[in-house]
């Protein structure tokens, strides 16, 4: 730690570089970590909300819910109990005369089941009747309130906020819980269509209905559109950061090793053991990477502070931990290649001239 | 006055390369250094002095022939055993790169207390030896800001610290002008004499031959005639 230290100190511009490239290396996997998880929340808060465990959809809906119409004739064909509650979804579009439209998913509930009754209410009550509504809390920031009245799409119906909830997004769009039976005049459905999907809280529903087929939440969640993807683009980015800052630390540790080669040989010569040198490198790969991840943690979490609200961004702390010491183990693996240096030299090498 | 053999060298041979390359630097050496001596090697560039101290350091194995110090032949002990006794037997003084650029002087032997926490020099010790070669106000500089005979002095005083049995100078005067010269000579002779230390000087340097006890001469890789100040 002593040589470590005291190199830095005498050297500031060339390690405040390296920080630097660290910091900012470290800052951008934090806030991509955050923007995956903020994404992979607000494109499933609804569903996880709900703590079902498995869903069932029209087989030929292709995992999707908005492909998925249950019939009246197939939904009699499950046996449905507490544990289970109908699921209509509809993309729609509110509109109020004075704020911007706003994007949302609807979704119909049944009063009387499961997701109904425990729905967590901020402010308000559930929707009594066909013209009433239960918001996410975001339309509060867009600038709704209790008791406003609203349109959805292009129907005549005015409807009203009665309540606000909270985690209600799914596919990146703020909820709108209603009635099943609001849903079906959403959709303009003829009362032989009941359902988009039923969802059970049992791990093991199943059913027999020739045209339904029950599926785990997960690989639901999984076939969201974009989802896999857009999670499997933001691992790659993180996994390739996480490689750069690995390349950076070995390649600038190695030239500054190969520097002191002269150097280290006296010292070798001078008894000055191989493990003493190497301990200092890897305690400067870790100072470098460390200062480097608590100035990016600091940067992380202003911008998460300043970050407008609605922005797809979750800090999670603990997978942000895991992620800083990911970058420290790559740090020290990066030290490798500069320690075999070490290894290599020959105090004979301290002659020189 | 019976004195020890601290270092001894038996019909050490040196040979680089092979073939049509091959140098025969160091023919059959015979040498030994007794505490309270200064052993001086003169001759000139190429001849050898390097070559023959870093093997009687320890840092390159002869061809052939035995390197014994402190009664262990060398070529018996391991490489961490060769380290181990380099750091507390022996002070190196080498041509160049002797001081971390990035340490300044007083770190420097905070360094070696890092490595070697025993038997390294007293607070008051390492002062009167700053003192004696004139380096004793430099204490915070970096060797960057220090002039060429500064930086040797620095660099003698760091081989002198952890109080080492043998002490091997390669060139130690090269940077030094003839008043430096005399202080360091006679700090090295103080050294043989009252410190009891084995003191061998390898050098080009003839104004160091009046602070010898014994002086050797080196050329085309023989170890010629003793002459021995008395
Ligand atoms: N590793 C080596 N490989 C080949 N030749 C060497 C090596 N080290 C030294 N020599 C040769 O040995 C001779 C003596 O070198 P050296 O001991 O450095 O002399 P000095 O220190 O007296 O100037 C020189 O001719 C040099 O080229
Ligand atoms: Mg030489």
């Amino acid at each position: 730690m002593f040589l470590a230290l005291k190199e830095i100190k005498h050297e500031k511009l060339r390690y405040g570089l390296i920080i630097g490239m660290i910091m900012l290396i470290s800052y951008l996997v934090f806030v991509l970590t955050g923007l995956s998880q903020g994404l992979a929340q607000q494109n499933t808060a609804a569903i996880k909300s709900w703590n079902a465990k498995q869903i069932v959809l029209n087989k030929n809906a292709n995992v999707n819910l908005t492909q998925s119409l249950i019939t009246q004739k197939a939904s009699q064909q499950l046996k449905l109990t507490a544990t289970e509650a109908y699921v209509g979804q509809a993309s729609v579009v509110a509109k109020k005369s004075g704020l911007a439209k706003e994007s949302a998913q609807f979704i119909g509930l049944e009063s009387n089941q499961f997701i109904a009754q425990h729905l967590q209410l901020t402010s308000g009550h559930w929707a009594k009747n066909q013209q009433q509504l239960v918001v996410n809390q975001s339309f509060k920031t867009a600038g709704y309130k209790l008791g406003d009245h609203l349109k959805l799409n292009s129907s005549k119906t005015n409807y009203q906020i009665v309540g606000f909830t909270k985690n209600a997004t799914l596919s990146i769009a703020p909820v709108i819980y209603g009635q099943l039976a609001t849903w079906q005049q959403l959709k303009n459905l003829n009362n032989s269509f009941k359902t988009s999907a039923i969802v059970s809280q049992k791990a093991n529903y199943q059913t027999s209905a020739s045209d339904l087929k029950a599926y785990p939440i997960k690989t639901f969640i999984n076939k969201l559109p974009g989802y896999s993807a857009q999670n499997l683009t933001f691992t790659f980015m993180i996994a390739f950061l996480m490689v750069i800052s690995l390349i950076v630390i070995a390649v600038f540790l190695y030239i500054l090793t190969i520097q002191k080669i002269q150097n280290y040989a006296v010292l070798r010569a001078q008894g000055v053991p191989a493990q003493f040198l190497i301990r200092a490198t890897l305690a400067q790969a870790f100072l470098l990477v460390l200062v480097g991840i608590i100035i990016a943690a600091g940067l992380t979490v202003l911008t998460s502070l300043i970050i407008p609200a609605g922005t797809p961004m979750t800090f999670n702390l603990p997978l942000l931990s895991g992620i800083a010491g990911g970058l420290i183990l790559m740090a020290l693996f990066g030290a490798l290649i500069p320690i075999w240096t070490i290894t290599k030299i020959d105090p004979i090498t301290a002659i020189g001239g | 006055m019976a004195s020890q053999n601290l270092l001894e060298m038996q019909q050490i041979n040196k040979v680089f390369g092979s073939g049509l390359s091959k140098v025969h630097v160091l023919h059959d050496i015979n040498f030994s250094a007794a505490a309270g001596h200064l052993n001086l090697i003169l001759g000139p560039s190429g001849s050898g002095k390097s070559t023959f101290l870093t093997i009687a350091g320890g840092l390159q194995a002869p061809t052939n022939g035995q390197v014994i110090i402190a009664g262990q032949s060398l070529a018996a002990l391991s490489a961490k055993q060769r380290d181990n006794l380099r750091l507390k037997q022996i002070g190196f003084v080498l041509q160049s790169y002797n001081l971390l650029p990035y340490l300044n002087v007083s770190d420097q032997f905070s360094l070696v207390d890092r490595i070697k926490p025993n038997n390294n020099l007293s607070a008051a010790k390492l002062k009167k030896l700053l003192k004696e070669l004139d380096i004793a106000e430099l204490i915070a500089k970096y060797p960057a800001e220090l002039s060429g005979g500064q930086n040797q002095r620095v660099a003698i005083a760091r081989a002198l610290y952890p109080n080492p049995a043998i002490i091997l100078a390669d060139e130690p005067t090269a940077a030094l002008d003839s008043q430096r010269v005399e202080q360091v000579g006679q700090l090295f002779a103080n050294l043989a004499h009252n410190e009891k230390k084995a003191v061998i000087i390898v050098t080009h340097d003839l104004r160091l031959k009046k602070f010898a006890d014994q002086i050797n001469e080196i050329s085309d890789g023989h170890l010629q005639q003793t002459i021995v100040n008395d």
